[in-house]
């Protein structure tokens, strides 16, 4: 009990990132708990926050939170119910009641000093275009989307591109995605050990994997080493975006034609 | 095309819920009968709604989902509309009083305080304006984004492993949560792909009404001292944009990944149960609270469901603190009807919660 009462204050420290924009929220706490004159607002505000942290601690809900079925990583969400902001914000508010101008300056500023500016962070970037996916992506996606709605095309990716494939053309499949990126999901799939896992990629191994996939293109990065031109193991380089080489496998292409024909002749 | 295409935007994501939100507003207290309210109130039936009619389509049609979905939920919206039009000037016509005014709000206050709204206008402008021109990786969109495109794209909800493309068993998981084949049916009838209406279109609607919420929940608190309101979201916009303390908090959430369904259930599911507990039990009119009192218990009875679309953990969440709530303030007032009728606007959100248990535990095999 008391390991699984420390994981959960580690989720609490985690989750307040150990700023001082935590002690904004608690001073703010103490003073309404002081100074809140109107009892339902102090059972809000107050009483509640502190009792979901009380229950957050308390080991008995984690265990329960994971034998209803719900994902353990996410037990941090049940401290999503205080509202921090409105506590902070509405405790600085009575605060400064008698001196508004003053008031406001020293809670933004205290705010800002205090918190961490979210668009400061690594993970957003100027967006290239309305989809908010890079430019590459599309134009790669572009080159290979099937001129048919009905048909799919399968491709195999670099990591860096994988995850905004999809997010463009849900025509292209991939026979690994974002899974394979995430080590402790530790999945196994045969083509992603060919093409990412070995320095230099060997070529024969490579289209074995694809091959078996039914993968009509691989798209690899220019400074890519493989053991063999991939030229000369059959493959077609049809274009090179931005960087990277667009491989068409005629061998798959033509097993993938012959198989929609054959469709097409039974429909 | 162009044109067209922001029409059908304007259309889906503010007029439709907004007409929607009419259909309770009589049911409310004269000063909850307000245009922002009616937003509030139009995207918690909105999302019920999705709910109600998108839960059958995802476990029951295996092809051609959502085109079946938009067969079944396109015309329920719009008669909601109508209906929300209807009982509207049904209301005003029997003398119902109706705060739309607009700006006799704006004239009663200060110039100092005209000026630090305006302030905190500015940093929603501010806000909005980088949800549309910055791009925010996150790697859940690769699941959560692809489920919209799937649906418009492929036409099938819920079934092809987004990852790969793959075919695959129903992702009972995920199924129940519709925010993102809500993303792919405004982008669809907007004719608009549904990446670009999560990433750049939905933002622009969900940080103003987050913050609507927010204006709402600081009026009631701030009741007494109303020149504080102000500042009040002067402070709570500053709050937003200086919380990203950790990858965790609703504050990143907000505005890092405003378009997904856990960003929602965050800052708009969670808040909303507040201010309707707010409405039901700290208003300043004992009389009008008692009048409202009916509307806020549908309206959190809806929400307990609508937040299903956002997550299961989303509607735990609700329901829980419904219950919390509701007991702290039956012991307060010495009222146990209080926890009845909580108990009551729980049901549909119980029953979600024990269809996805069904489900994830193989109770229910589909």
């Amino acid at each position: 009990m008391f390991g699984i009462f420390m994981e959960s204050l580690v989720i609490f420290k985690l989750y307040t990132g150990l700023r001082l924009l935590l002690a904004l929220t608690l001073l703010s706490w103490i003073y309404l708990l002081v100074k809140e004159k109107d009892g339902r607002v102090r059972l809000l505000l107050v009483y509640a926050p502190m009792i979901v942290v009380l229950l957050f601690l308390f080991p008995i809900s984690r265990k329960v939170f994971v034998a209803a079925g719900l994902d353990g990583e996410t037990y941090y969400r049940i401290l999503w119910t205080i509202p921090m902001g409105m506590i902070t914000c509405y405790g600085a508010c009575k605060f400064f009641a008698g001196h508004k101008r003053i008031g406001l300056v020293v809670t933004s500023a205290l705010v800002i000093l205090c918190g961490s500016y979210v668009y400061q962070s690594s993970y957003i970037s100027k967006a290239e275009n309305l989809y908010h996916i890079p430019d590459t992506v599309i134009k790669i996606c572009d080159r290979i989307s099937p001129e048919d709605s009905d048909t799919r095309v399968s491709a195999v990716m670099p990591p860096e591109l994988i995850h905004f494939v999809r997010q463009y053309d849900a025509r292209i499949n991939m026979p690994y995605g974002r899974e394979m990126l995430v080590a402790r999901w530790d999945y196994y799939n045969a083509v992603y050990e060919a093409m990412e896992k070995p320095e230099i990629v060997d070529m024969e191994a490579l289209l074995e994997a694809t091959r078996t996939e039914y993968c009509q293109y691989i798209v690899m990065t220019q400074d890519r080493k493989t053991d063999v031109d991939p030229e000369s193991c059959g493959l077609v380089l049809i274009d090179v975006i931005d960087g990277y080489r667009i491989y068409e496998d005629p061998v798959t292409v033509s097993v993938v034609e012959q198989w929609q024909e054959y469709y097409e002749d039974e429909e | 095309m162009i044109i067209l295409q922001t029409l059908g935007l304007i259309l889906w994501l503010l007029i439709v819920p907004f007409c929607m939100g009419l259909l309770p507003l009589p049911l409310l207290g004269k000063k909850d009968r307000t245009p922002g309210v009616a937003l509030i109130a139009g995207y918690i039936l909105l999302f019920t709604l999705l709910e109600l009619v998108g839960i059958p389509v995802v476990l029951l049609v295996v092809y051609n989902g959502f085109t079946a979905f938009k067969w079944w939920f396109t015309p329920v919206l719009l008669l909601c509309v109508a209906l929300g039009v209807f009982f509207a000037l049904k209301a005003k016509k029997s003398g119902q009083t109706w705060n739309f005014g607009g700006l006799s709000g704006w004239k009663a206050i200060s110039l100092e305080e005209k000026l630090v709204f305006v302030l905190f206008l500015l940093l929603v402008g501010f806000q909005m304006y980088m949800a549309f021109t910055r791009a925010s990786f996150d790697g859940d969109d690769a699941y959560y984004g692809v489920q919209a495109v799937v649906a418009q794209q492929i036409d099938t909800l819920y079934r092809i492993n987004p990852y790969t493309g793959r075919s695959a068993p129903l992702d009972v998981r995920h199924a129940l949560a519709l925010f993102p084949i809500w993303e792919a049916f405004v982008g669809s009838m907007s004719n608009v792909h549904a990446t670009i209406v999560s990433h750049s279109i939905v933002p622009l609607v969900l940080i103003p009404l987050t913050y609507i919420l927010y204006y709402q929940i600081g009026k009631i608190l701030l009741k007494k001292r109303k020149d504080l309101l102000p500042m009040f979201m002067v402070v709570i916009a500053l709050w937003q944009m200086f919380g990203n303390i950790s990858i965790y908090t609703t504050e990143t959430f907000f505005l890092t990944r405003t378009w997904q369904g856990k960003s929602f259930a965050g800052n708009f599911i969670i808040p909303a149960v507040l201010w309707i507990f707010l409405n039901l039990f700290a208003g300043d009119d004992e009389q009008e609270k008692s009048t409202a009192q009916g509307g806020f218990w549908i309206l959190l009875t809806c929400l307990n469901l609508a937040g299903g679309a956002s997550s299961s953990l989303a509607i735990l969440l609700s329901c829980l603190m419904t219950v919390g709530l509701a007991v702290l303030f039956a012991i307060r007032e010495r009222k146990p009807g209080i926890l009845i009728k909580a108990c009551f606007s729980c049901v549909p959100g119980g029953l979600y919660v024990l269809l996805y248990l069904a489900l994830t535990h193989g109770i229910i095999v589909l």
